[in-house]
């Protein structure tokens, strides 16, 4: 069992007088699903990236299973809000690309490539150019592109934010799928309050002014769903919408109405 | 159709557009001139205003021959040839110049363009060695190539090369500047080695922008043509036209002039075919 450690990250961004995110600490374990949210700006990003390995903190530690991490690498895969793709491959080639860095043969990555296009719902679109797919199909790419890197850490930076509310709900379903059998942690950043709540195992609140955990508390709707409870079901019972009334609280805490 | 089917429907047509438009596209049918049309009609009217200009007598023929007499020469240019070697001749010496130094440039300029874009101390190097390049007239250094590299072949092409190198290599160096940090760190994260990043993101990210300096480059090369060839040649348009400039052959002159800027023309399509199959997603992602 595998656990990506931050512990007291403080982040920041050259020429700025103040970091961006500050005592920030957090731990994913395998078989989590961790939800970062809060208002725009207060370093939700700037924390994912931390994690990624991207972005290099002033203080404190990002380590996996106790040792230190050394920049970006593919057993952290990153989903981008921007789907990040290739626009010069096809979808396969795509997600093959993770698999050339990989070192598998030719072959193998045809057939691989396909395979987990099929787990996201894709199959037999590998050849559409990305630039011709909307954009659910697109970060459903970028998501087979980053489990083609076998990562034991998936990290999602508002992988639905630009979706329309339909697309969103299937991605929802499709992330809790790709999330169930347990082998992988999961760190995902989103807006969505009541996503949030649907997905998370966990679920960290971030505030402003410097970027800060605020509020980190368990939830149990996601292993529900993992149990085999609807997701109608789930979202239907009193219990959920008491939490997202909470949550939507907790995050506007302190902010002039 | 039940309500769910109509809900269905509906769905599909959610999916976002993905293209953004800052212009309509001229495609869609409208009443107004396509500026294809308008182009057409200012080449007629240019065509029109050189035929009336000479037919009505108002400049001497060796000064600006008419149409016809350019046309006619083309023909027994293109037929007799003219000092010692055929239209064609003509042509395919001076377009094997400028493509060999377009390919010259090309393995050149690309290298360095990825230098500067891509590595400091690359930047540091070749920004004021291509600073200094850029604005000196071909005909400012032709002496010194001559002097340095004889009156052969290979000094014509490096001419024309020189003034392309630098077009390819900022292009490029451009392109390379502006890839999308989300892809870097993307195939970063991926684990992708430093050269998996250049070759399969940074240089295909950096084509567009790489093909538009190969058209710029070859608009220069063209440029440059007539000064390459001032050095002892035998053959070549530009070669062509300084001949018949020294024998007063107006209409040889404008002949060469008009066949520079056809053929220029075609490589010009050419390469935007390229461009469209080579990089159809450009502008679109
Ligand atoms: N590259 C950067 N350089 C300087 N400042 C930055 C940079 N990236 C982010 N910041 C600043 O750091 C703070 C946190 O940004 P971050 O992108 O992490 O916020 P966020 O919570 O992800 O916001 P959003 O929800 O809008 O995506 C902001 O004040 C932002 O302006
Ligand atoms: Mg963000």
């Amino acid at each position: 069992m595998s656990t990506l450690t931050l512990s007291n990250i403080a982040v920041r961004y050259s020429g700025q007088p103040r970091p961006a995110v500050e005592g920030a600490s957090l731990s994913v374990g395998q078989g989590e699903f961790v939800v970062l949210t809060g208002r725009s700006g207060c370093g939700k990003s700037t924390l994912l990236n931390a994690a990624a390995g991207l972005v290099v903190p002033e203080h404190g530690e990002v380590s996996v299973d106790g040792r230190p991490i050394e920049g970006p690498g593919a057993d952290r895969a990153v989903v981008f809000q921007s789907d990040a793709l290739f626009p010069w491959f096809s979808a396969r080639d795509n997600v093959a690309f993770a698999l050339r860095v990989r070192g598998i043969g030719e072959r193998q990555r045809h057939a691989l490539a396909n395979e987990l296009l099929r787990r996201v719902r894709l199959d037999g679109l590998g050849d559409k150019p990305v630039w011709e797919m909307s954009g659910g199909m697109r970060q459903r790419v970028g998501l087979a592109r980053a489990l083609a890197a076998e990562p034991d850490f998936l990290l999602m930076d508002e992988p639905l934010g630009a979706l329309d509310a339909l697309t969103r709900e299937r991605m929802q379903t499709l992330l809790l799928d790709i999330w169930a059998p347990g082998n992988l942690g999961v760190l995902m950043v989103t807006h969505g309050i009541e996503e949030a709540l649907l997905l998370g195992t966990r679920v960290v609140v971030m505030a402003p002014d410097p970027g800060r955990i605020a509020l980190s508390f368990e939830a149990g709707f996601s292993r529900r769903y993992a149990a085999g409870e609807p997701v109608r079901s789930i979202k239907a019972d009193p219990a959920f919408t008491t939490a997202r009334a909470e949550l939507a609280d907790a995050i506007f805490e302190g902010e002039p109405a | 159709m039940t309500l769910l089917q109509a809900e269905r429907g509906r769905r599909d047509l959610a999916e976002p557009e993905r293209a953004t438009v800052l212009w309509p596209r001229s495609d869609t049918p409208r009443r107004e001139l396509s500026s294809r049309t308008i182009s057409a009609i200012t080449i007629l009217a240019a065509l029109l205003a050189w035929t009336l200009v000479t037919r009505l007598g108002l400049v001497a023929p060796l000064f600006l021959p008419p149409p016809q007499d350019v046309l006619a020469k083309f023909w027994t240019v293109a037929s007799q040839g003219f000092i010692d070697a055929t239209l064609a001749q003509h042509l395919l010496a001076s377009l094997g110049r400028v493509l060999a130094a377009l390919v010259a440039a090309t393995l050149v300029g690309i290298p360095i363009g990825l230098a500067i874009g891509a590595s400091r101390v690359g930047r540091g190097i070749f920004d004021p060695v291509l600073e200094f390049l850029r604005p000196i007239p071909p005909l400012a250094y032709l002496p010194l190539i001559i002097i340095w590299f004889g009156i052969g072949e290979s000094a014509k092409v490096l001419v024309i090369a020189i003034a392309m190198v630098a077009p390819i290599a900022l292009s490029t160096a451009s392109g390379v500047r502006n890839v999308q940090q989300d892809r870097l760190s993307a195939a970063r994260s991926l684990g992708a080695t430093r050269r998996q990043v250049i070759r399969f993101v940074v240089l295909p990210s950096a084509l567009p922008s790489i093909l538009t300096g190969l058209r710029i480059a070859l608009g220069a090369g063209w440029t440059t043509l007539v000064a390459a060839e001032l050095v002892a040649a035998t053959r070549g348009l530009g070669f062509m036209i300084q001949s018949a400039a020294q024998f007063l052959v107006t209409d040889v002159v404008v002949m060469g002039i008009l066949v520079i800027a056809a053929v220029a023309f075609v490589l010009e399509l050419g390469l935007r075919f390229v461009e469209r199959r080579l990089v159809p997603w450009a502008g679109r992602d």
